[in-house]
């Protein structure tokens, strides 16, 4: 696969590209479903390619191709070149320029014990009609479990000199209950919504989640929230738990502080962002209490890796300290659009999308103090757990979300359950009423695989690690009135 | 890359492959270009050239599957073992249907030469001519045309192969304070013209400055043909497939054949309208039927696979609707949905309204509850007032928390002109999709908040 990049890069710079880098990539992808006791789906899949992607005149091209060959690469190369030079357009255009790197060369595998796609399929399957076996419950009408494993390897070359190889594996799954009575459908999952969390990591992850003994609690919840009173509306007092914090983090930190945005490239889809470039460094985000830091070389995480998809090495950053803004999301282009850093934050999906400014592993730092710490100041209040819905404005600011099971705080401790809890608010300041974060013990990493953004749309899998929050002054119980 | 009936030859290859007693393959395989522009300079153009096969295999009643984009023998063959694996790991599945028998498949439109031919320099130029109609503001949005080819053939001796044509054109006309959104789609690049989409939302975003907010609360409101293809599809997603009613998670479970909406609203699944992104057959191969849904305001049915219809029995066949076999787990789902137009002229909409909103686009639903059929999500891009039968000042995005029922039954005026809008993100393979549909006046669509002004 490198020596295919090299010829791509080659083939690019002889038809005129002042930059270029390439991208081959293999990757095996495994996805197990069960459903009410039986297999809904087995499938083990594989993509394999090439992609170019050139500066020409100032402006980019990318290209790809399936063929794993010296024909393919090269083609691949030509039509970046060409699709370049076609939408380099008029003049005055602003020129594009990087941000400079040094032309890394390394290699990096994710540490496993167990590679999770040489787990046989049987075994998976077997676990998930175990788990799925050990919710039922008079009320739970569907069960659910799924289990993924993938292998990617990941050549990259860059007409600077670059040259980096690696390769990850991550793994996966989760647990669902669907309780439904009279018409009313409520739902619970195990270790996280949408498709369970992730880890780069071997089997050992899954094997960890402990899906089977989690499995109970799940069956049970989902029915007792049949019987549960609504979430009431009102402002209050609301504590996430590490889950839905991720959440939170995601959509209210990580995409607005990606630099991509706040200089309106992702504007016809994903959105722009509240943010300006003069923020940095000024800008109040949010309670002294919070703390954000971007780090690609955390353990297991997702965006965990040596070198991202311009070659830039891993790294740690914080984005948002003591409350205040304090680093973005970049790229080589936008670090040097804003005259800071060299970038560290481009992913690409696979080998037919251009790398896009993504989330790496985005953490709250953990604060003090056990969760019940957390709900011991509250004397009415909510605590809320595992999302169920989500949705947020295009900069980010106004959002609402939901999650599947609540219950009432009063005097410090937990009462009655509540469902079909949700809250509302606007990003700085849901985030100044952040006044308290749980300790290092409650903190949780999770991985989650369907970050959407760029057109032609492309996912990128992310980590956060988060502890419990507590938020002041909360607008909950959304209803349509 | 496969053109021209290769890629049923692809397909038959693939299940000839396997060693099973019943498998299918299905190749998607896409050439396509798409010129993305942002500040009205094209910064992302991106070429892709794929073609996936995906391999289901049925031995001893277990059900496996396997995709690969390798296409040669070799390539052929680790795939139809990895599928073999895949099916040998599993009991066997009560639940599988059987393949699709032999069958012919109706002669759709969907595929156009020209469109075809696009080169890359001429994607970039159609580009081109959105930014250049628009210099008073910024430009951004694309514009993407593909070719792509879908065949199924299995061991059943079925063999069905279609090609389509896609292209579109976004325009977000914006500038700090200001901001007006417009797209257009066609199997049929000719149909489309990007200067007067650009021009289109320049004009929306020329009349969004000054933006105020508004109370929260239950309004008359206009969704646009782009806002109204939203809201449908996420009730669609989640409501109007056999798989979440019949498991009683979907807002139509044990109501079909009530008046549910108002009796203006009619709403199909039709795979084989020329007039919208048509399709001959589904990823199983089964023809596409036409499906009535909403008829008249009474709830008709939903959409079938053939997993679906084994389950209901009682003659239940499938309707076409099926997604490929890994992704059998979202069930069928209405990827051909047309609302039928009302009777009113789309410029006499708002004096239906009398004071309300006026809503261009939507931005980034959620289904908060798929039972009771309540989505939330934003407006942007074009929102305004209604006040006294006319569309009078801007403003702010507002955030909608609104019952999808309740704003179909509380219709109060129909366009008679109906728009073909894209559905698609362009995730993974590309299958181009989309929903026609008019603008609608309801008295019913539900505010809950504010956000950000329009603009960048």
């Amino acid at each position: 696969m490198r020596e295919l990049c090299g010829e791509a890069i080659d083939a690019a710079t002889a038809g005129g590209a002042g930059y270029a880098d390439a991208r081959a990539v293999t990757r095996r992808a495994q996805h197990v479903a069960t459903k009410n006791g039986e297999v809904e789906s087995v499938s083990d899949g594989e993509t394999e390619g090439v992609g170019v992607r050139v500066l020409v005149d100032g402006a980019w091209g990318f290209a790809c191709d399936r063929r794993l060959t010296v024909e393919g690469a090269r083609s691949a190369a030509e039509r970046a070149v060409a699709f370049a030079r076609a939408s380099a357009g008029r003049a005055g255009r602003r020129q594009v320029e990087l941000a400079p790197a040094p032309a890394e060369n390394g290699e990096y595998r994710t540490p496993a014990e167990r590679d999770p796609v040489d787990v046989p399929l049987s075994e998976k399957v077997e676990l998930c009609l175990r788990a799925e076996g050990a919710m039922q419950h008079e009320d739970v009408k569907i069960t659910e479990a799924t289990l993924r494993a993938q292998r990617e390897e990941r050549a990259f070359q860059s007409s600077e000199g670059a040259d980096v190889y690696q390769e990850f594996v991550e793994c996966g799954g989760g647990i669902d209950a669907l309780a439904i009575r009279d018409g009313k459908v409520q739902i619970r999952s195990y270790p996280s919504a949408h498709g369970g969390s992730s880890s780069q990591s071997g089997w050992e992850y899954v094997e960890g989640l402990d899906l089977p003994g989690n499995a109970p609690r799940v069956g049970e919840e989902a029915a007792a929230l049949l019987s549960a009173d609504p979430c009431p509306s009102g402002v209050t007092t609301v504590v996430l738990d590490s889950e839905q914090m991720v959440l939170q983090v995601h959509e209210s930190v990580g995409h607005p502080t990606e630099l991509d945005r706040v200089y309106g490239t992702e504007a016809a889809y994903a959105g722009t962002s509240f943010l300006k470039p003069d923020d940095l460094g000024t800008l109040r985000y949010g309670s002294d209490l919070m703390n954000i830091t971007a780090d690609s070389t955390t353990p297991s995480g997702l965006g965990t890796f040596a070198y991202d998809d311009e070659g830039v090495p891993a790294g740690r950053q914080a984005v948002v300290e003591g409350g205040v803004l304090s680093g973005f999301l970049s790229s080589r282009e936008t670090a040097r659009q804003i005259g800071a850093g060299n970038g560290g934050s481009m992913r690409a999906d696979g080998w037919s999308r251009m790398p896009l400014v993504r989330m790496t592993n985005l953490h709250l730092e953990p604060g003090e103090g056990s969760f019940d710490d957390l709900l011991a100041d509250v004397g009415d209040g909510i605590f809320m757990c595992t999302n169920k819905s989500w949705s947020i404005d295009d900069k980010r600011l106004n959002f609402q979300f939901g999650t599947q099971i609540a219950w009432e705080i009063k005097k410090g401790k937990l009462g009655r359950m509540l469902r079909d809890a949700t809250y509302m608010g606007t990003t700085p300041i849901f985030w100044a009423g952040l006044d308290a974060v749980a300790g290092p013990d409650e903190w949780q990493l999770y991985g989650l695989t369907n970050c959407g953004k760029g057109q032609p749309g492309q996912h990128a899998h992310v980590s956060h690690g988060t502890s419990a929050g507590r938020f002041r002054n909360v607008q909950v119980g959304i209803r349509d009135v | 890359m496969t053109s021209d009936g290769r890629a049923l030859e692809l397909a038959e290859r693939a299940w000839r492959a396997a060693e099973a007693d019943e498998a299918d393959a299905v190749v998607q395989v896409e050439a396509s270009g798409f010129a993305r522009f942002a500040a009205s300079e094209v910064h992302q153009p991106t070429l892709i050239s794929d073609e996936t096969i995906t391999l289901r295999v049925v031995r001893d009643g277990k059900v496996g599957c396997a995709v690969t984009n390798r296409i040669d023998d070799d390539g052929l063959r680790e795939m139809a073992r990895r599928a073999a694996e895949a099916a040998d790991s599993a009991p066997p599945d009560p639940g599988y249907a059987g393949l699709q028998p032999a069958v012919s498949v109706p002669d759709v439109a969907g595929y156009d030469a020209d469109t075809a031919a696009l080169t890359p320099e001429e994607q970039a130029g159609l580009a081109a001519q959105s930014i250049e109609a628009v210099p008073e503001f910024g430009l951004y949005g694309y514009f993407t045309s593909g070719t792509t080819e879908t065949a199924v053939a299995s061991s059943s001796g079925h063999a069905v192969s279609q090609r389509m044509t896609d292209a579109s054109v976004l325009a977000i006309a914006a500038s700090n304070d200001a901001s007006g959104y417009a797209e257009a789609t066609s199997w049929k690049a000719g149909d489309l013209d990007p200067a007067a989409c650009a021009r289109e939302a320049a004009e929306k975003a020329g009349r969004t400055r000054g933006a105020t907010e508004i109370e929260a609360g239950t309004h008359a409101a206009i969704l646009e043909p782009y806002a109204f293809s939203e809201l449908l599809w996420y009730f669609g997603f989640s409501s109007l497939g056999a798989l979440s009613c019949l498991e009683g998670r979907s807002y139509l479970s044990g109501r079909l054949g009530e008046k549910l909406f108002h009796e203006s609203f009619t709403l199909i699944d039709d795979g084989l309208d020329p007039a919208g992104m048509p399709k001959a057959f589904d990823l199983e191969g089964v023809p596409k039927q036409r499906v009535t849904i909403v008829e008249d305001g009474v709830a008709k049915d939903v959409v079938w696979d053939r997993r679906t219809a084994k389950r209901a029995g009682e003659g239940r066949e499938s309707s076409g609707h099926a997604l490929t076999a890994p992704a059998q787990g979202f069930g069928p789902l209405p990827l051909n949905l047309s609302v039928r137009g009302g009777d009113v002229p789309t410029a006499e909409l708002p004096e239906r309204v009398g004071d309300g909103i006026y809503v261009t686009r939507l931005h980034y639903l959620g289904v908060v509850d798929p039972r009771e059929g309540i989505i939330t999500g934003m407006t942007r891009d074009g929102t305004f007032k209604i006040e006294g039968g006319k569309v009078t000042k801007p403003l702010v995005n507002l955030r909608f928390t609104t019952s999808f029922p309740k704003l179909v039954e509380g219709i109060l005026g129909l366009s008679d002109e109906v728009a073909l809008v894209n559905r698609s993100d362009y995730y993974d393979e590309r299958y181009p999709f989309g929903t026609r549909v008019p603008a609608i006046a309801t008295s019913a669509f539900t505010i809950v908040g504010t956000g950000s002004g329009p603009g960048l």
